[in-house]
């Protein structure tokens, strides 16, 4: 597919961009499946949208406030205990410096 | 115990009447699960200390006379992105392996508050990406009628689960059809509520503006009870509603539901519907017919679009919600790698890649407006042709999905020919309206399901017709 907008190259410049590192192998295999995608979502250009409001979300558009207070029901802690090591209530990860 | 006979209603009534111990059922449970699930592969994760506790808990209270919420002891399944505290909650993917909840999902508190029994974690395509349960990570689940077939996805693992009674209900996701779709192929209920009925906070998100908690059961009775249990405003999750369900969601009032008009749209019966499909959705509106349910022909004329408008918005929202699987954060063994790009490169499989690259490219520069502003537009329009057709009928029939369950490996080389699996069922998500799939009754062969769309907040309609139908074919 020559025309596709994703070449070999844009592919690995957008697998940089999501800081995802691609295997050679199936380098290939994604961009063709990536240009078959694209082909056929692109028969939305022929649909008319003039005027038409694009939906952003799944529901009404309505603003969700919340009280400017402090709340007792929070989670802070709570992850520590999954962490692999900890010493005296800190978190121990392999050192950075050698 | 027989297990097949058992439902979430028929359970609460045999618990009560003191027919069977709230364990005696987890026990029958795990010994079916031990002797079926090998070659089944529903669960992931079986979470047996935790459930016979809460029984042994339930049998106690009930010993002592104490009042019993409608899911006390109720053995469920749970999609394994949910989270429960303390337990692994992987989503399928090998990026979560070794991640443990540190909170409960919302939905799981609420259960846990009426004392549902958890059975264990159900497996799913990875990131509820697919449409067959063969994008796991930890293996394809097995379809418990035939075992060389897929049970549809992603939620394959919850739907096979109640399918092969080895729980009586089971919690799943839907973002395009992932609650719907496997039920159909299974032979199940599934249901996916209107946008904002349930709250998502603690359920591994997907595409925001389209996840959904969807519910997997034998009877759409048994639906109802479980989405009264979850359905309801909660603070964590913005666009959660507060919507007061009338007593009709649970108790239908079959006489003015019998004056309900059930529209048929002309763009869901098209020349891609598998001959058993289509035989069976004749049976279905057959049957419904002589129940004194009015038909009429209506047309959605944008429904051919909806799987272009998906897999733009989806992988759009996709590769912004998984940004956060960096390999440091939820990880097992969080580090500091030497190259960022790798841990993201071996933990994700095939098709999250897939959906993650496409998404930053619809949304990059230069091709946002042509793609991503482009799709959302379109998405308008699928939601108003459901908008004006529920000005002429209050419900909408049609198939769940596009063939019955298909064999292992037969479309996964192909990830287009999977996506059009969804055809039928990813408008709803789109619109954000309610819908459930049943099972056609009376038929033999694989199971088949049509789906019933309702307004917004207005699944009493469409579990009413369900519970009408399922009532006339016992």
């Amino acid at each position: 597919m020559p025309d596709s907008p994703i070449t070999k190259e844009t592919l690995e410049y957008l697998a940089k961009l999501a800081s995802i590192e691609l295997h050679p192998e199936m380098e290939a295999r994604l961009l063709k499946d990536l240009q078959n995608i694209l082909a056929y979502v692109s028969e939305l250009q022929a649909v008319d949208t003039s005027g038409v409001q694009p939906m952003n979300g799944g529901t009404e558009l309505l603003n969700v406030f919340r009280e400017d207070a402090a709340s007792a029901n929070t989670n802070r802690g709570h992850g520590k205990e999954q962490f692999p090591a900890t010493e005296k209530g800190f978190l121990k990860i392999p050192p950075v410096f050698k | 115990m027989n297990l097949s006979d058992l439902t979430l209603r028929s359970f609460h009534d045999g618990l009560r009447g003191k027919k069977f111990s709230a364990l005696e059922a987890v026990q029958e449970h795990f010994k079916a699960i031990r002797a079926k699930d090998p070659g089944i592969h529903a669960y992931l994760t079986l979470l047996e200390e935790d459930a016979t506790g809460i029984a042994g808990q339930v049998d106690e209270s009930l010993a002592k006379g104490d009042q019993l919420a409608p899911l006390a002891g109720a053995p469920l399944a749970i999609k394994d992105n949910f989270l429960i505290k303390g337990h692994q909650a992987t989503a399928g993917s090998k990026i979560l392996e070794g991640y443990t909840a540190s909170y409960d999902a919302h939905v799981i508190e609420k259960l846990k508050s009426e004392r549902a029994v958890f059975l264990g974690k159900t497996n799913l395509d990875e990131f509820a990406m697919g449409t067959s349960t063969e994008n796991s990570a930890f293996g394809p689940t097995k379809n418990p009628h035939d075992l060389e077939r897929v049970p549809g996805g992603s939620s394959g693992g919850s739907a096979a689960a109640v399918a092969g009674n080895l729980a009586l209900a089971a919690l799943g996701t839907d973002t395009g059809g992932s609650g719907r779709q496997p039920a159909a192929l299974c032979g199940v209920v599934g249901f996916k509520p209107t946008y904002g009925a349930v709250s998502r906070s603690g359920i591994i998100a997907l595409g925001s503006s389209l996840d959904q908690v969807g519910i997997l059961a034998k009877t759409t009775e048994d639906v109802a009870m479980l989405f009264r249990a979850i359905a309801g405003h909660d603070p964590m999750d913005a666009t959660s509603v507060a919507v007061r369900y009338d007593k009709d969601l649970i108790e239908p009032d079959i006489k003015s539901m019998r004056g309900l008009t059930i529209g048929v749209p002309k763009e869901y019966f098209i020349d891609g519907i598998a001959p058993d499909v289509r035989e069976g959705m004749d049976t279905a509106m057959r049957q419904l017919k002589d129940l004194g349910f009015k038909f009429k022909e209506i047309s959605l004329p944008h429904t051919k679009y909806a799987i272009s408008v998906y897999y733009v918005i989806l992988p759009a929202e996709a590769s912004a919600t998984l940004a956060r699987f960096d390999g440091i954060r939820y990880a097992g063994r969080p580090e500091l790698p030497n190259n960022f790009t790798a841990p993201r490169g071996a933990g994700f499989g095939p098709e999250p890649t897939r959906r993650i690259i496409l998404g930053t490219f619809v949304l990059s520069a230069g091709y946002y407006d042509a793609y991503y502003k482009k799709a959302q537009e379109v998405r308008t329009l699928v939601k108003d042709d459901f908008v004006q057709a529920f000005k002429e009928v209050d419900v909408i029939f049609a198939p769940t999905a596009p063939s019955s369950a298909f064999k292992i490996g037969e479309k996964s080389d192909d990830p287009l020919k999977l996506y059009l699996e969804d055809a039928f069922t990813i408008p709803v998500n789109l619109a954000g309206i309610p819908a459930v799939s049943i099972p056609v009754r009376g038929r033999t062969g694989l199971p088949v399901g049509f789906q019933l769309i309702g307004r917004h907040f207005r699944e009493a309609d469409i579990l009413g017709i369900g519970r009408i139908y399922e009532e006339a074919q016992k």
